[in-house]
């Protein structure tokens, strides 16, 4: 088992959770949100490790490799990551220009 | 020659085609979505008559390639998201970078409902949803970015949420293909199945319109201007209540589906209740499609169980997104100012509270067909009693609005119309075939 990696990851997500949760600055809520992101990358890299391992490139002399596949699911996690957060700062943008502010401010309305 | 995987790379290729193709963009996107609904009739036709089809990608055999898997309920969801995102259309009046955005939005909500893979339906959630979250925002005006920041937060959270899912699947089985993990998933550990069911439920949810999940939807309807309102409720919703469908058969255990079942019931009354409460009529239409999807989801979760369950979750779904898809598309007018508008909410209001000649009549009664041969009585009480809190506030509904009313817009109402006939042909349609079974039978 690889203790440490599971700790981070699980820390990574609940502090990224967290921040979702209790913070009003929408600036902070997408830092979390990508925080939790790296976390959810960070688990599949974990599962997909082998411990000696090396890279998983075909050169005709490896013994033990580690796991391609969820390195390519990470390599799209991420690149969606990127365009979903490229996206939220330019919402960011137009919520500042409209209301002149980050903070959110109705909540959960009903 | 009709192969499921064009339904997905035609739109995906013309959307990004679309920036040299600025002056005729709108016929373009039109001439696209239109193919592509003729395109799932014909695929339709084909899934009816040869049984399911399994489309391998790029060569690459099952377990290890990515597969699409359609069959009869896959087929049937792809044709009406693309027949109603074609109608849906002619309503559009923007520029060429939203034509793109909404030729996104129907790829990604017709590559999850046809695709056989655990991880190709976590991409196709993350295109259809971030495209989602841009058409939302298009109005650009305050409302408008507001619900879709807020949908955007929760809708991250749950995508990442899906993907812890996926990577304990893959974990313990080494496996993201969809059947593969269906036959092998009672090898796994139970905590381990648990955990990743309700991580996946929870990330799909945020789509789907579950409560607790569902905080973004009466923002993010408001905000977003009428058709791409009309939009949501028939894209993104219904694929995604059908990709818990499909996740309920993978993890197949009768505590899963009970689990569904609570969820729905607590969606349905929540959702009805608080349309019931609601003064705008734009969230009180949104708090009611929670309610549908609540219906849906009780629907399928007695798949296992009664043969009634797929034709009852087939024309809620049907009734839901013809119904709903044109009430929202007239939303934008204040009353039903003519006479298109009246037919529309009229049609509209009796087939989403299942009145006997309209889909949403079919499925209500089949639904509570299943119930009753199961004798869940109290399952049967509530649905009833949300039937008739419905009633009650489109009562209000129509009163309002059937009256005096802004002059009608008919570039938005005869589309809405000619969406909410398909509720009346496929109220009609079942009659018709039943009458003629007796015949056939005497």
């Amino acid at each position: 088992m690889m203790w440490p990696e599971y700790i981070t990851v699980a820390a990574l997500i609940s502090i990224g959770l967290y921040g979702v949760m209790a913070k009003k600055n929408l600036m902070k809520i997408f830092i979390a949100l990508s925080l939790m992101e790296t976390g959810v990358n960070l688990l599949l890299i974990t599962i997909g490790y082998i411990p000696g391992g090396t890279a998983p490139i075909e050169n005709g002399n490896f013994a033990k490799y580690v796991d391609p596949l969820p390195q390519a699911l990470v390599l799209t996690a991420i690149v969606i990551g990127l365009s979903v957060t490229a996206l939220a700062l330019t919402l960011l943008i137009w919520y500042h220009s409209k209301t002149g502010t980050l903070e959110y401010r109705r909540g959960m309305r009903w | 020659m009709v192969t499921p995987v064009l339904m997905i790379a035609i739109p995906l290729l013309a959307a990004f085609l679309m920036p040299l193709i600025k002056k005729a963009h709108r016929y373009f996107t039109f001439s696209i979505l239109l193919l592509n609904a003729i395109l799932s009739v014909l695929l339709f036709a084909k899934v009816y008559n040869d049984g399911a089809i399994y489309e391998t990608i790029a060569g690459f055999s099952p377990p290890v390639g990515i597969y699409l898997a359609v069959d009869n309920l896959s087929a049937l969801l792809a044709l009406i998201i693309n027949l109603f995102a074609t109608i849906n259309f002619v309503t559009s009046k923007k520029d060429f970078k939203f034509s793109m955005l909404y030729l996104l939005g129907v790829t990604g909500a017709t590559g999850i409902v046809l695709t056989g893979d655990i991880f190709n339906m976590f991409v196709f959630f993350e295109i259809t949803a971030v495209a989602s979250y841009a058409l939302v925002a298009s109005k650009k005006d305050e409302k408008a970015v507001e619900g879709s920041i807020k949908y955007m937060i929760l809708g991250s959270v749950g995508s990442s949420f899906m993907l812890i899912g996926i990577a304990i699947i893959y974990s313990q089985l080494k496996s993201l293909n969809l059947y593969d993990i269906a036959a092998r998933i009672s090898s796994m550990d139970p905590k381990m199945m648990w955990l990743s069911f309700s991580f996946l439920l929870t990330g799909i949810g945020v789509e789907a319109e579950l409560f607790p999940l569902n905080g973004w939807v009466p923002d993010a309807y408001e905000g977003a201007s009428s058709n791409i309102a009309s939009f949501l409720s028939f894209g993104p919703s219904k694929a995604s209540i059908y990709a818990i469908a499909r996740l309920l058969i993978i993890f197949s255990m009768s505590r899963t589906y009970e689990l569904a079942l609570y969820v729905g019931i607590a969606t349905l009354l929540i959702g009805e209740v608080a349309a019931f409460m609601q003064k705008n009529e734009k969230r009180m239409l949104a708090y009611s499609s929670i309610g549908q999807m609540g219906l849906i989801l009780i629907a399928f979760s007695l798949i296992k169980d009664t043969s009634y369950a797929i034709p009852a979750a087939f024309f809620i779904i049907v009734s839901h997104a013809s119904a709903k898809s044109s009430l929202f598309l007239i939303s934008g007018k204040k009353g039903f100012g003519g006479i298109t508008s009246k037919y529309v909410g009229l049609a509209g209001v009796l087939s989403l509270i299942g009145m006997p000649p309209m889909a949403g009549f079919w499925g209500k009664w089949y639904l509570l067909m299943g119930i009753a041969d199961e004798k869940m009585w109290a399952v049967a009480a509530v649905i009833i009693f949300s039937a008739v809190i419905e009633a009650i506030y489109f009562a209000r509904y129509l009163h309002k609005n059937l009256g005096e009313g802004e002059s009608e817009d008919l570039g938005y109402s005869i589309p809405a119309a000619v969406m909410v006939s398909v509720s009346i042909v496929m109220g009609i349609l079942p009659l018709i075939y039943n009458m003629a079974g007796g015949v056939l039978n005497a």
